[in-house]
């Protein structure tokens, strides 16, 4: 069996099983952490998809999350929009940000791209608090309507949507672009070299990037039915990059692994109460020192190798 | 013969350095040129200006009667203007395959069968097909040269620009890829510059050479005129006894 075949079918074994998580647990606490969890995994993802593959980080990929989770707030507490409004305007919205960040910093080398994108994170949570009389201020935005009333439904949709994600983000990768990206990574004098219009496939991943990122930001707002300036905040970014590494970086599966994983984790460790951050990241510790490539990804290649 | 590429005026300064200096001449079609100079002298600034990848302060470059410069690196290639680098730079983390395939998906050449395909063909032209599935990151140097000339090969090029494609090879590599540079040529019909410092490599290959030092052009000529140049013996062993050093440049 072909590498791509035993991996499509690892992933539907994958898919059943997060399908089956709440008729095996049947608790609606366990459906709304998988949920949360379902939309950090699609920000993993679609991180992963840009910062993995060609290497240039983003350190502010709640800039795109905000966006898109704004927009659906707008959209439905201030125009009484529908929900189904919102999977496709965030999307659009959060691309309009990536197009203002990476325009101008992507044609340049060094670190540019990766400080304007922590800047103007911070600077949307700003405004967010400056702008108080539309966006809430602190308080955020509150009152959306969920997509569904029922919580199992809602789960599926979002698990329907981070399937797509994947999917999609993993046949770009397959594809002559997931090659010139990862080439971007190795050399980008090279790329120029090799005739490839390096910028032009640099802005356009992170296009891809924001868009899945926003989308998932608005399925996160109609969940959790409310939107706050946290949504742009740094910890967010780093949280997302942390499940990267944890996952395996420029794989998309990993990350998604690696997300649900420390979600999960953190939920567990409630145990621990007030300690539960130093658990939290002597774990982290000793995950990134003893695999460095990452837990999920690396596991997976084992057991698709056993799988053949 | 019309030129294949003119170069007119060229310039380049850093702060206080004059780089490349009224630099001008023009290749022929299917020719073979050597650009030859001590270290410094200004050949790589040269290549990085003809192909893009610094800008020139003033002067004009015509390849196939149309301007080049300010052009972005990768519109040169696809314009049919490919070049190696002097150290030599692959995709890492990625298959030899791989690395050619990239510069198969290049607007000029994508729509010219299946990119793997020919990227295999590249890998064969060459003589790297046996490691094709190999990481970049295992191949000795003298293979990473010929993945750069395999990958440059993929543009399909009019002009190749090689930039000291026997530094750092053993003496035993140095004669295959000679022949390599020659067959291709040949059977291609493909126009070469070649920029190296050895002098006997570039004597074995160059219809005509460019002598450089202090980023001017300071001869051009057939290689054996260009070796007893005074000002190229000069550059090389600094001013001697004339009579003896044509002789001894030769075998350097």
């Amino acid at each position: 069996m072909s590498e791509h075949r035993t991996d499509w079918l690892g992933a539907l074994v994958v898919l059943v099983a997060l399908a089956l998580v709440p008729a095996i647990l049947g608790s609606s606490y366990i459906t709304g952490i998988m949920t949360v969890a379902l939309c950090f995994a699609m920000w993993a993802a679609s991180w992963d998809f840009m910062s993995g593959l060609t290497g240039r980080e983003n350190f502010g990929h709640s800039l795109f999350i905000g966006a898109g989770a704004y927009t659906a707030g707008f959209l439905n507490v201030n125009f009484g929009a529908s929900p189904w409004w919102s999977l496709a305007a965030s999307p659009l919205v959060a691309v309009a940000f990536s197009l203002v960040i990476g325009f101008p910093t992507l044609r340049l080398r060094g670190p540019y791209f990766a400080l304007a994108m922590l800047s103007g994170a911070a600077v949307m949570q700003s405004l967010t608090i400056i702008f108080s009389e539309y966006t809430g201020g602190q308080d955020g935005l509150n009152g959306l309507f969920p997509f569904f009333d029922s919580e199992l439904t809602q789960y599926y949709l979002t698990l329907f949507f981070l399937a797509a994600t994947v999917t999609t983000l993993r046949l770009v990768a397959n594809s002559p672009w997931g090659t010139i990206l990862r080439a971007i990574r190795g050399d980008e004098a090279s790329c120029q070299a090799a005739g490839i219009n390096v910028t032009f496939y640099k802005i356009a991943s992170l296009m891809i990037s924001a868009a899945f990122a926003g989308l998932g930001g608005a399925l996160y707002a109609h969940y959790q039915l409310q939107v706050g300036p946290d949504l742009f905040a740094v910890i967010l970014s780093i949280n997302i990059i942390i499940m990267v590494y944890v996952g395996g970086m420029g794989s998309i599966y990993g990350p998604v692994g690696g997300a649900i994983l420390l979600i999960l984790l953190t939920e567990a460790l409630r145990a621990f109460s007030e300690y539960r951050l130093w658990v939290y990241t002597l774990i982290l510790m000793l995950i990134l020192f003893f695999l460095p490539q990452g837990l999920v990804a690396p596991l997976w290649r084992r057991l698709r190798t056993i799988a053949q | 013969m019309k030129a294949l590429l003119a170069v007119d005026g060229l310039n380049k300064r850093f702060g206080g350095l004059q780089a490349v200096k009224d630099v001008s001449f023009a290749l022929e079609p299917g020719s073979i040129t050597g650009v030859l100079g001590p270290n410094g002298a200004g050949k790589t600034t040269l290549f990085n200006l003809l192909t893009g990848f610094m800008t020139a302060d003033t002067g004009k470059v015509e390849f196939d009667d149309e301007p080049l410069l300010g052009l972005a690196p990768y519109r040169i290639v696809n314009r049919g203007l490919a070049r190696t680098f002097q150290l030599t730079r692959p995709f890492v983390g990625m298959s030899v395959l791989e690395n050619v395939e990239v510069a198969c998906f290049a607007p000029r050449v994508r729509h010219e069968g299946h990119a793997r395909a020919r990227a295999h063909a590249m890998l064969e032209h060459v003589g790297l097909a046996p490691k094709a599935a190999s990481l970049v990151d295992v191949l000795p140097y003298g293979d990473l040269r010929r993945l750069e000339i395999a990958r440059a090969l993929a543009t399909r090029p009019k002009l190749l620009l090689l930039d000291e494609p026997f530094a750092g090879l053993g003496s035993s590599e140095i004669q295959p890829l000679a022949d390599l540079i020659r067959e291709l040529h040949r059977k291609e019909g493909l126009t070469i510059l070649i920029i190296e410092h050895k002098l006997r490599e570039l004597m074995q290959l160059a219809h005509e050479v460019i002598a450089m030092d202090f980023g001017e052009v300071v001869a051009t000529g057939v290689p054996a005129e260009i070796v007893r140049h005074p000002r190229v013996v000069e550059a090389y062993i600094g001013k001697a006894e004339i009579g003896e050093s044509g002789g001894a440049l030769g075998a350097a």
